[in-house]
């Protein structure tokens, strides 16, 4: 009788056990593995400074890759990385994971789509994720909140996108928005109706779609567009699905709604694309990735991915976000994701932040 | 007297008329709502089916020749069946349905066998387990009488064999109250105090391979089981030994046969004694009983009709439709290109998620359901107070899953500290969701068992655990299973607490352990229903969600044949 009870403490303590030594072990692993790792940092030297404008050509970052994808081919990396944070994000770390995984298959690299705040927040931050997308720079209460937990982001610009303002192919009044009508209608308590911001435009009210509150994108238009952190109405649709967004407005020809630019590349039939300029003297700036990387659309924005301190200290982080740096230069973020790559400056502004952390 | 004889007529009359009508419209308005429902779910499921199948791509002969070579058979059988033997169709459908159900089932067991345990620690397990109850048996035969020793043996012997005494590890730091101060560490580890006969039997240097331990272990014991049924329906001591000669014989002639085949043979293995010994069961029993059995034809016609029309569509040069569920489909994991796209690891997922569940859920809902309705009080204040529980119970199976999802986060990782999104998590809290359903139908099902049957327990003598475990529970387990199986079709779809633990929108390798990050099916068609392209919303979504209604619908299927089989005995 008095038999059970005891079992019972050892079997959980024997779970711990072998917890604490498969840590050990691992630890130990890695202590190894990082020695071989700072080894190979020669490969790593750029050879141009290719900081001409267009992000998209970059060929010789590409040639980089394949000498480096090389080095480490002979050990079998195993382990997990767990990456969290902005859908807008997830595309291009989906597709890292996928490529990295043929040629690292024992390495289990999760993704998940959380929103870029919602990943600080109950993922990142608690120690649970090991690198977190965000569609904007994170924010000062989100460093501090993860710094109190002894988790330490380190930055990465690791791709463009071009915010694209759209409306319903039925549209035929509108072909280019300033920065200040679009305030007008996004802004708290902004027009009700076309005529209201323009008087050439019919008097129908709008209806209006837009990402979620949580998203990284409503936070970069508010900020750059709207002019004010966190000043946007709430009566509209808000959605973390942004096929919902495109859905509702080629149904409505009154709508107006905003999204990545990979999701308008994929629906340009059903959706128009809104030029925008800045102010009513600039010249309209068409949505175009090309546009993006040269800096003639206004509403380019940055996409980051923050890894902590400590995770890549471990292997199987270090070898993916090197992989993750390399390609970010690469033809097919444009092409397969629909955003802009980046160029070979931010690569090595990456790789030498990379190879500080370590 | 006139007047009022015609009064009363006419009232009676006018009255009879409209509820006449008011009968009708109720009945109009229900066969109406039927209808309704039937309908749209028919449509939902025919969308997906098309969305998944793409039917219409195939070339017009590809169709005809399969319609001619499978649909007019089968549809001349049915009709046939119908008409004039209705007990043949009743085995037609059996027949059919009985090897597809079961090689879904060996789907499954193929994936726990390659992902978490393998045959040779299978056949460890096994070989320990049959060590420990001989020894039960053996000291229950030699020395009865012994109520302790009995106990004693019955506890340490399957420790010894399955666990072991494992070594003692304590790493533990006291803090003062509320300050968190360390006050002082303790920290040791012995190592393992003795191995437990499973783990002898592993690190022997002689062990069977992969197929031969899975022949020993799995198909042995199934055999075995199925020869003691033919024993017991047929009292022939011959033809139970031919059925488990048999079933071995078949599972065994995978060995050799196997590679033939272009299968491995564990698969075979599996195959064979999943779907062999069930299917052959089946058909004996049918021939047995010699009615209906012209029935047997149906799944033969069905075969045969593929077969030719496979021929004949490669003969001719028929392209087949381009469907998004493939077996490539079923084996891959995630990928950025819609036609690689898999749903495999997710599928594994489930399937260990599941086991949790069951491991979890079943053992807790019934002891609940037992004691609530066989020992809890049900008078005075505290029976008042097992009411409240019970009402409480049966509230608890309303609450929405997102809930429990935030409990299981809450309790499983922010307070015992376990990772996000691993399986062990997934399961528990949707052990959680379906505990208080598994507890109710359980409880319906031990409430059935008439009290004549108790009482006339309790008349000759017999204690309050022997009737409930000889005469409550054997009376109650079909309805126990139906319920729990019904539970586990919920659990399967779950998705929001799967959100809420951080149960990860893309697991491109299937989990390893129960310690292993996962994805399960639901989360995987909810991460294609947000994604850019068009050809994952629609296809590769499509064929997700095909898979798991067909998942859903054998377990489904199972518990209605599990209720049907038992309601026939009784």
């Amino acid at each position: 009788m008095a038999q059970t009870p005891s079992n019972d403490r050892t079997f959980v303590s024997r779970r711990r056990f072998v917890q604490t030594s498969g840590v050990a072990g691992a630890l130990a692993m890695a202590g190894c593995l990082s020695d071989d790792g700072e080894s190979d940092d020669g490969g790593n030297g750029d050879d141009d400074g290719n900081g001409d404008d267009s992000g998209n050509g970059d060929d010789s970052g590409n040639g980089d890759n394949g000498g480096n994808g090389d080095d480490d081919g002979s050990e079998t990396l195993s382990g997990e990385v767990v990456n969290t944070g902005s859908s807008t994000v997830f595309p291009v770390t989906d597709a890292m994971a996928e490529r990295f995984m043929e040629e690292h298959p024992e390495v289990n690299v999760t993704v998940d789509s959380t929103g870029s705040g919602g990943g600080f927040e109950n993922h990142f931050c608690p120690g649970d994720s090991d690198i977190n997308g965000a569609s904007r720079p994170i924010k000062d209460e989100e460093m501090s909140n993860c710094q109190d937990n002894g988790v330490e982001p380190i930055e990465m610009h690791i791709a463009g996108d071009a915010l694209t303002m759209a409306v319903s192919p039925e549209n035929d009044w509108v072909d280019c928005m300033t920065f200040d009508e679009m305030a007008q209608i996004w802004q708290e308590d902004g027009a009700e109706t076309w005529a209201d911001v323009n008087s050439d435009w019919p008097d129908e009210e709008f209806t209006l779609y837009g990402p979620d509150t949580t998203s990284g994108t409503f936070d970069w238009f508010t900020e750059n567009v709207v002019g004010e952190a966190g000043n946007h109405r709430t009566d509209y649709e808000p959605t973390e699905d942004d096929n919902i967004i495109i859905r509702g407005i080629a149904d409505d020809p009154y709508a107006i709604g905003y999204f990545g630019y990979a999701y308008y590349a994929e629906n340009e039939d059903k959706v128009k694309a809104l030029s925008v300029k800045e102010s009513e003297d600039d010249a309209c700036g068409e949505p175009s990735l090309q546009a993006a990387s040269e800096g003639t659309y206004p509403m380019a924005r940055p996409l980051f991915i923050y890894p902590s301190e400590d995770a890549l200290q471990r292997e199987e982080v270090y070898e993916f976000l090197k992989f993750y740096l390399e390609n970010s230069s690469a033809d097919w973020i444009a092409d397969d994701v629909g955003y802009v790559p980046s160029n070979q400056d931010m690569v090595d502004e990456n790789m030498s932040a990379l190879e500080d952390a370590r | 007297m006139a007047g009022r004889n015609e009064s009363a007529a006419g009232w009676i009359g006018s009255e009879s008329q409209v509820s006449r009508l008011r009968g009708t419209v109720f009945k109009a308005t229900c066969l109406g709502a039927t209808l309704l429902a039937l309908v749209l779910m028919l449509v939902f499921l025919l969308y997906v089916v098309n969305d998944a199948l793409q039917p219409r791509t195939a070339d017009v002969g590809w169709l005809a020749t399969y319609g001619v070579t499978i649909g007019l058979p089968a549809l001349a059988l049915a009709g046939y069946y119908y008409r004039r033997d209705t007990r043949a169709g009743e085995v037609a459908y059996t027949s059919l349905g009985l090897p597809i159900a079961a090689t879904v089932l060996a789907g499954g067991i193929t994936i726990l066998f390659r992902h978490l345990i393998s045959p040779q620690e299978w056949f460890a397990l096994v070989v320990a387990c049959a060590v420990a109850i001989g020894i039960i048996e053996l000291h229950g035969t030699v020395h009865s009488a012994g109520v302790i020793d009995r106990l004693a043996v019955v506890t340490v012997v399957p420790l010894l064999a399955v666990v072991g005494i494992p070594g003692i590890s304590v790493d533990h730091t006291f803090n003062t109250l509320f300050l968190e101060q360390e006050l002082f560490r303790i920290a040791f580890s012995t190592p393992e105090l003795a191995p437990s006969l499973r783990e002898v039997i592993l690190s022997s240097p002689v062990l069977p391979t992969d197929p031969h331990a899975l022949l020993l272990a799995f198909t042995v014991p199934v055999a075995g089981a199925g020869s003691l049924y033919v024993r017991r329906v047929r009292e022939s001591d011959r033809d139970a030994a031919l059925v488990g000669v048999g079933a071995v014989l078949a599972a065994g002639s995978g060995l050799v046969l196997a590679p033939l085949a272009g299968l491995s043979s564990t698969a075979w293995i599996v195959l064979a004694t999943v779907v062999a010994v069930p299917v052959g069961l089946y058909v004996e029993l049918v021939v047995r009983r010699g009615d209906g059995v012209s029935g047997l034809a149906f799944p033969v016609v069905v075969g045969l009709g593929a077969l030719l029309g496979t021929v004949a569509v490669g003969a001719a040069g028929f392209a087949g439709p381009d469907t998004w569920l493939t077996w490539e489909f079923l084996n891959n994991p995630h990928s950025r290109t819609p036609r690689d796209a898999g749903i495999y690891p997710a599928l594994v997922g489930s399937v260990l998620m599941l086991v949790v569940v069951a491991v979890a859920a079943f053992p807790v809902g019934v002891g609940a359901a037992i004691y609530l309705e066989e020992y809890a009080p049900n008078q005075g204040r505290l029976g008042t107070i097992v009411e409240l529980i019970e009402i409480n119970i049966a509230n608890l199976a309303g609450v929405p899953s997102v809930v429990y999802g935030v409990l299981g986060l809450a309790l499983f990782v922010r307070t015992v500290g376990m990772r996000t999104g691993i399986v062990l998590v997934g399961g528990l809290t949707i052990g959680l969701l379906i505990l208080p359903i598994v507890i109710v139908s359980a409880q319906e099902a031990i409430r059935a068992v008439p009290d004549s049957l108790r009482e006339a327990s309790y008349g000759m003598g017999a204690t309050k655990w022997q009737t409930t475990r000889n005469v409550v529970l054997p009376r109650a387990i079909p309805g126990i299973m139906t319920g729990t199986i019904l539970a586990f079709g919920r659990a399967i779809g779950e998705t929001a607490p799967l959100l809420m633990i951080g149960a990860a929108a893309v697991v491109r390798l299937p989990p390893e352990s129960f310690m292993g990050k996962f994805s399960a099916m639901p989360r995987q068609i909810f991460t294609w229903s947000t994604e850019i392209e068009y050809e994952f919303r629609y296809g590769v979504l499509a064929a997700g969600v095909l898979t798991l209604l067909v998942v859903l619908l054998m377990m489904n299927a199972s518990a209605i044949v599990v209720r049907n089989k038992y309601q026939r005995e009784s």
